[in-house]
């Protein structure tokens, strides 16, 4: 049985006694590690149900349940419930605190009262995920929008928080740093913690979400999987979305007889896969060596005689390595797509990969060998 | 074509000894052109439109405005924005008013024209970004997507020669991100030379005729995005990832051993490479639309096209005046409805007349991928 680590329990909420419903009747549920996308039109209610999930705001009806239990509202139970549950707005200027950018990080750690020496290491970890390190001691006044959009993601981080709520994480940002923030969110997804997002990305969030919840005027309208929401049309315009473009695509290129609709490929490494099935093929063997944040990459690259072969690095501490031995790598981004597309055009690859991420990465190989689209072999190699 | 502005070596800094944020810049658009800018975050796109539009004086080179060097004069910079409207990322930093209409009627006071003609384009401004059920509300009482919508009739207001949009659909939701697009290609189509910034590759991939890169405040590129994504290298340099749809071009060609080109930049074209089988493509029933009622054309087209045939829509003229009618495709009509015809089946596209050479450019774009979709236009 799922647990439920966060539950709207038929929850309405206004913003003034006369005004309208913002939240009419929601009903829903968020289980333990799953992850979860909410999805909805601008003015849906997104941003007013992660104000409530994370006890910013009071329903007038109903109840909010954290770890199956009802919050108290009390003040004591509420610091408890933050500490563990920790929300990321969409517009960072609405939560940078501090005038400079280490300040800003160790806020939230210090308020949980923890040693010096463990608030300096928060603060390091949490910047260098972000990309961020550099700025430590820059005041956040100077920095863009999506260096501070950046810096608050770090304040989260740094929390260590049980239950990860992220409104627009992405929006604002440049193609790299989005796919940085998404990579994040699997990582955290993969130590544990319960990422729930809310985005506008359709496509972006069809490629990493198990569960997605609609909003529609204040109710939730959807709970489940995507693609049962996306295969009704009616449904999907009136909530103000569109369907994601790798759903479209299969969508129609099943109607053409060409595949089954399902397996659903949910990435483009997965969609070309399927388009250009070729069962008797020859292919590559996807190589992944799990490595440390000190592993020292250049070594042991030329250690495996793997350095005329495609890599990319995936993970927390493969980036960290690869920062710290400044070792080349072909694929930055999207390591295990692209990796594993050369696997399918027949040349090994090698992925670099943070020992949490192991199954994220081969996700898409796997996803292929089942579907009978190919027979990549996946060794790992330590 | 003449080039409507034009940078020259121009460089930027905000005060003596701080960095340049534009070096030795140099950019041509061309009059009626479709160009995105695309960059990193702090690349310099913001600066670089600021620059355009004489917000900003260059500290070296120089701005031409329809081939003449920018006047950094009260009368020249008028000049310059009474063609030339802006909207910016952030929509807050442009309104100056208290309600809806006043915002949106801002712009054309100021360019003195005359009332009854300022509440038509209000009225027009508004209902081509669907807010006019807005039109008295304050504008603190809207969502950040309503009030960037806001911003964008403001634009459209002044009826501009040039429209510049700073991420335009940033913080938008997926069907208002599809209306701006759709305003944005009209507005070409009258003629309006359109200049967009966008993080969303997938987008300015499907739209634009010319990319342009800003990588440190330098322009990297200029060209056809298939030039740009083709080299791996500059594209990971210029914090960018390339379009999806491109990727998968590359590497379905590649797996199949056929030629990348042409590049399928939508998803029509895209399945019309990769899906199409040995059935006959369907028809578009094409119903063009200027004013009145759509009754009697709508209930022809869709005798005419059968029962099963999907209905879609693009342009919002079209969308208005088709009310509450059945449509299949509410947005992204053209692509949707041409999805359908390359799939073999018959559908009936609405839209506003002036969007009929998009449509047909459509049609030729499909017969070099080798889908013969016909076109049946009915008046």
């Amino acid at each position: 049985m799922t647990q439920h680590v966060l539950e709207a329990d038929h929850v309405s909420f206004s913003y003034s006694r006369k005004g309208p419903k913002v939240l009419n009747d929601v009903d829903l549920r968020i289980g333990k590690g799953v992850k979860t996308a909410i999805l909805g039109a601008n003015g849906a209610g997104k941003s007013t149900l992660f104000g409530v999930l994370n006890a910013l705001k009071k329903p007038d009806e109903g109840r909010v349940l954290y770890q199956g239990e009802p919050i108290s509202y009390k003040h004591r139970d509420i610091i408890r419930m933050r500490s563990e549950v920790s929300i990321l707005f969409q517009n960072p200027n609405d939560m940078l605190f501090k005038p400079y950018v280490e300040q800003d990080v160790a806020y939230g750690p210090e308020n949980l009262r923890l040693p010096r020496d463990e608030v300096e290491r928060r603060v390091d970890d949490a910047l260098f995920a972000v990309g961020m390190s550099e700025f430590r001691k820059s005041p956040t006044m100077k920095l863009s929008y999506g260096q501070r959009k950046r810096v608050t993601l770090a304040g989260v981080l740094a929390m260590k928080p049980q239950v990860l709520i992220m409104d627009e994480p992405t929006a604002g940002l440049d193609p790299q740093m989005a796919y940085e923030v998404m990579e994040i969110a699997e990582q955290l997804h993969r130590t544990g913690v319960t990422v729930i997002m809310s985005s506008h990305d359709t496509d972006l969030t069809y490629s990493w979400a198990d569960e997605i919840h609609v909003m529609q005027h204040g109710r939730c309208v959807y709970s489940g999987a995507p693609e049962p929401f996306y295969s009704d049309k009616a449904a999907v315009y009136l909530a103000g979305l569109l369907p994601p473009k790798t759903f479209l695509m299969n969508d129609a290129l099943s109607g053409l007889g060409a595949s089954t609709r399902e397996p659903f490929p949910k990435t483009q490494t997965q969609m070309s896969a399927k388009i250009a099935a070729n069962p008797g093929g020859s292919f590559g063997t996807l190589y992944i060596h799990k490595v440390d944040a000190d592993t020292d990459l250049n070594e042991l690259v030329s250690e495996h005689g793997l350095g005329d072969i495609r890599t990319g690095i995936y993970g927390l501490s493969a980036r960290r390595a690869q920062d710290r031995s400044l070792a080349r790598v072909d694929y930055m981004y999207n390591g295990p797509e692209n990796c594993t597309m050369n696997c399918m055009a027949g040349r090994d690859a090698l992925l670099l990969c943070d020992p949490l991420m192991v199954d994220s990465a081969r996700n898409s190989a796997d996803f292929i060998n089942a579907s009978g689209y190919g027979d990549i072999r996946v060794e790992i190699l330590n | 074509m003449s080039n409507i502005f034009e940078m020259r070596d121009v460089s930027f800094r905000h005060h003596p000894g701080t960095p340049t944020v534009l070096d030795h810049f140099d950019l041509e658009i061309e009059e009626g052109s479709r160009s995105a800018i695309l960059g990193a975050n702090g690349a310099g796109k913001t600066t670089m439109f600021y620059t355009l539009t004489g917000v900003y004086k260059p500290v070296e080179g120089e701005v031409l405005f329809r081939g003449e060097p920018l006047e950094y004069t009260r009368e020249g910079l008028t000049r310059v924005r009474s063609d030339v409207s802006v909207v910016l990322q952030n929509p807050d930093e442009q309104m100056f008013c208290s309600l809806v209409e006043e915002d949106v009627a801002f712009g054309p006071l100021n360019l003195g024209i005359d009332r009854d003609e300022i509440e038509v384009r209000i009225d027009k401004a508004l209902r081509d970004v669907r807010m006019s059920e807005f039109r008295t509300r304050p504008l603190q009482q809207l969502s950040g997507g309503q009030r960037k919508r806001v911003a964008i009739a403001g634009a459209l207001a002044v009826d501009p020669k040039v429209l510049i949009m700073d991420e335009p659909t940033a913080g938008l939701d997926p069907q208002a991100s599809m209306e701006v697009m759709e305003l944005a290609e009209k507005l070409h189509l009258r003629g309006v030379t359109v200049l967009i910034s966008t993080h969303d590759v997938d987008l300015a991939y499907g739209w634009a005729d010319t990319v342009n890169v800003i990588r440190n405040g330098r322009k990297v590129f200029s060209g056809t995005s298939e030039e740009f994504y083709g080299n791996n290298e500059d594209v990971h340099l210029c914090g960018l990832l390339s379009p999806s749809t491109f990727n998968m071009n590359r590497e379905i060609s590649s797996l199949r051993g056929i030629p990348e080109q042409p590049c399928p930049r939508n998803v029509c074209s895209f399945l019309a490479k990769f899906g199409k089988g040995s059935h006959r493509p369907g028809r578009v029933f094409c119903v063009p639309y200027s004013e009145g009622d759509i009754s009697s054309a709508y209930e022809e087209a869709t005798r005419d096209a059968g029962d099963s045939a999907r209905i879609g829509v693009y342009g919002s003229d079209a969308r208005f005046a088709l009310g509450g009618r059945k449509v299949d495709f509410y947005f992204d009509g053209i692509d949707s409805c041409f999805t359908e015809a390359v799939l073999g089946r018959d559908t009936v596209l609405f839209y506003d007349e002036i969007f009929g050479s998009t449509i047909r450019e459509q049609a030729e774009t499909l017969k070099a991928f080798g889908s013969d979709v016909v076109m049946e236009v009915v008046q």
